[in-house]
């Protein structure tokens, strides 16, 4: 029994060095994955050069790497193990000066067999915090990037893997100060991301990522984003992290022109006010051409309630507060026309039962409901009429009767604009 | 439509922790604390809390303490809020707080403030409102609030607010049930539910019910068993409840469990596990299924444990 056990722990340090040699030897590996032994037969056949590595085990060729699932029990032991064990040396005679070597050997050690561990353990927070202690000790920008390049591997299997982005994060907030290409890695990381996206549907994660870069870009790589996002969106529409993405540029743009009004370093809205429309108009052909896609709706939501907020409410200034109130209720007047036109447009059931359309009906009821009750709930705005409760009642009841909370609201607006009507007679 | 088979999920909860022979069990180690936190609690609402030897759960929590006051996944680890909040929770389940230096933890957390009101999860500087939650909610449990910034952390995480009323993870974050559940949390704890627009948040939460009943995350995804917990926990704060169909989500949940050998998956028919079960039986509970202990949305403590913390003394 013990003499078995000693066998299979050799087996695994055995499989662990052959693993590690594998990823010295080619440091430019950047996609990694875990598949069946019989898959390495269909991999040979598909590949082109000449083959780097290959036994039972690891699969390697054109810097794409494979370890066979049936390896990864042992290995996974074996590589926790070397790693807890060096930290644990480390954390003893770490703090020893370099002159023997013999505290660097350890460290090396260490980074080596974190390295193997993260690709196999994803989110091992223990291994990630290691390399980012040595990494901030030695202060070179190579050793910084390499962190950029360990990651993106780590993703390549795992692309959700929270630690893996979240190390991203701390590099670059790392080299923010010293490194003059930031600017450059925004928009890399900015590609990295849409990259994994594509493989990788409705990745919070890796959108999140994103959307924290937005406040290290320049106005211009703002403006490029939203213009290049754009198409991927029109072709994922159903993937709302891309539409929040849009979101987060667009208040961007809208919170710097706010402070330029402010600063009186511009006084047009021109600019702002045609993203908004462009954003609006393409939003419309999207919720036409792609039937019943929430996302396409919640967007909506948000582009008319800014367009409400910012492009009705400033016009005038306050010292002519009445003159000012009657242009805004016109303006929302029209703006409220077109919405209800179109989610009329969209609210025709047709006879087959196709569930896209009747999706599509309740998304279309549901956003004339809500922006209804923002734009009553909203100090300032007034809704330039009481809305029409019958009609309202009748697109819900026809889109989604079971929907209790909604008939809570509506009943609530409707009660509210009684009130003011009360009021405004008196 | 089946029952709550609870013998059969008590079962499954004693048997995850004797599993090392596969690859996706064993290479969860370094979080077995959260681990430890879901099935555990999940025992207590199933009111079989005694079905195993508190004395060596305790043991080995304290070995994962850090000298630094704070808890890791696992005995070796590094430390972090995430498994913190769960040792402590544990720890009160057990009645057994009274093991900890309060204070020591207290620093710890206290220590992870961020000027701006934020949380950093550990010493190496990442930030998320989910860490705000944690470091509120483990303060509050050790009766230590009064050692962080209430009112810029609670500044903080209104700025996680997004127009459509959700939060994410940092000022301008896609809103995220998950993330929601924590601001929420936070925010409740803290006294500060004024921060949040009840009606237009609670119309998000119930937009993720879907035709089956079950409940998602965001929108167009799938719906999830974990989100039972995150969005009826949150609906439940803000007083907007009764706006979801209970019943139908009833149905769901008791759909995703494996009826014979226990345990709730994420949805029907898929494989289970710990995470899912905590979820699955903390969302009927707050859906005040019979025979289970309630909830605190909260705290996501037992409420009996919760008053005990509370009122006893």
């Amino acid at each position: 029994m013990r003499e078995e056990s000693m066998i299979s722990k050799g087996n695994s340090l055995n499989l662990l060095d052959a693993f590690e040699l594998i990823l010295e030897s080619d440091p430019l590996i950047d996609e990694v994955g875990f598949i069946h032994p019989s898959q390495f037969v269909t991999l040979n056949k598909e590949a082109t050069s000449s083959l780097k590595h290959e036994d039972a085990n690891f699969w390697s060729r054109d810097h794409k790497l494979a370890i066979s699932t049936d390896v990864l029990l042992p290995l996974y032991k074996a590589a926790k193990d070397a790693f807890m064990h060096a930290i644990s040396q480390y954390k003893r005679h770490g703090n020893l000066s370099d002159a023997s070597g013999y505290a660097s050997n350890l460290e090396s050690e260490a980074m080596k067999h974190s390295k193997a561990l993260l690709l196999l353990s994803c989110d091992f927070g223990t291994a990630w915090n290691f390399r980012k202690l040595i990494v901030s000790k030695k202060q070179k920008i190579m050793l910084f990037l390499d962190e950029l390049l360990l990651s993106a591997l780590v993703l390549s299997y795992s692309p959700k893997s929270e630690k893996a982005w979240c190390h991203r994060r701390w590099v670059i907030k790392m080299i923010a100060g010293k490194c003059s290409t930031l600017q450059d890695i925004a928009g890399k990381e900015s590609e990295l991301v849409e990259k994994i996206a594509e493989r990788s549907k409705m990745n919070y994660r890796a959108w999140n990522h994103r959307c924290w870069l937005v406040s290290y870009m320049t106005t211009e790589q703002v403006l490029h984003e939203l213009k290049k996002s754009r198409n991927w969106a029109g072709l994922h529409v159903a993937d709302n992290s891309c539409f929040h993405y849009r979101t987060r540029l667009m208040l961007r743009i809208m919170e710097e022109h706010c402070h330029k009004l402010e600063d009186g370093t511009s006084d047009e809205n021109n600019e702002i006010y045609q993203i908004w429309q462009e954003e609006l108009d393409w939003n419309e052909a999207l919720i036409k051409r792609y039937v019943g896609r929430e996302a396409l709706w919640l967007h909506r939501r948000f582009l008319s309630l800014s367009w409400i907020r910012h492009f009705t409410t400033t016009l005038g200034d306050t010292s002519n507060y009445r003159a000012c109130k009657s242009s805004i209720n016109g303006g929302i007047g029209i703006f409220m026309d077109n919405e209800l036109h179109l989610a009329n447009s969209c609210s025709t059931i047709p006879d087959n039962d196709f569930e896209d359309f009747q999706a599509q009906t309740m998304y279309s009821a549901t956003y004339i409901l809500w922006l209804t009750k923002q734009i009553s709930d909203s100090q300032g705005i007034e809704l330039p009429e009481k809305p029409n409760h019958g009609s309202l009642e009748t697109m819900l009841n026809m889109a989604c009767p079971e929907r209790s909370f909604l008939w809570d609201i509506l009943t609530r607006i409707t009660g509210k604009c009684d009130e003011v009507l009360k009021e405004n007679n008196c | 439509m089946g029952e709550l088979v609870v013998d059969k999920h008590v079962k499954y909860i004693l048997s995850v922790e004797k599993r090392k022979d596969s690859f996706e069990s064993v290479v969860l180690e370094h979080l077995r604390m959260n681990g430890a936190y879901w099935g555990l609690t999940t025992l207590d609402l199933l009111g079989k809390l005694d079905a195993l030897d508190s004395n060596e759960v305790i043991q080995w929590i304290m070995k994962c303490q850090h000298e630094s006051g704070g808890f890791a996944g696992n005995i070796g680890h590094d430390p972090h809020l995430l498994y913190t909040l769960s040792a402590v929770q544990v720890l009160a389940l057990f009645d057994k707080l009274n093991v900890l230096d309060a204070d020591k933890v207290a620093n710890y957390i206290s220590g992870l403030q961020n000027e701006d009101g934020s949380f950093s999860g550990d010493e190496w500087g990442e930030v998320d409102s989910r860490f705000s939650y944690l470091a509120i909610c483990c303060l509050s449990i050790l009766h230590r609030l009064d050692k962080m910034n209430v009112e810029k952390a609670v500044n903080y995480i209104a700025s996680c607010k997004n127009v459509d009323g959700g939060f994410g993870c940092t000022p301008g974050g896609e809103s995220h049930a998950g993330q929601i559940f924590c601001c929420v949390g936070a925010l409740a704890i803290t006294g500060s539910l004024h921060h949040v627009d009840k009606d237009l948040l609670g119309w998000w939460l119930c937009e993720r019910q879907v035709k089956s009943g079950g409940l998602n995350g965001r929108p167009e995804k799938l719906p999830d068993v974990c989100y039972s917990w995150w969005v009826l926990s949150s609906l439940i704060m803000i007083d907007r409840v009764h706006w979801i169909n209970k019943d139908k989500l009833v149905k769901f949940i008791l759909n995703c469990q494996d009826t014979e050998n226990g345990g709730i998956s994420d949805r029907p028919e898929d494989a289970v596990d710990v995470f899912h079960t905590y979820f699955g039986v903390a969302g009927l509970s707050l859906l005040e299924y019979p025979g289970l202990k309630a909830i605190d949305p909260a705290h996501a403590l037992p409420v009996d444990v919760v008053n005990r913390i509370f009122f006893q003394k």
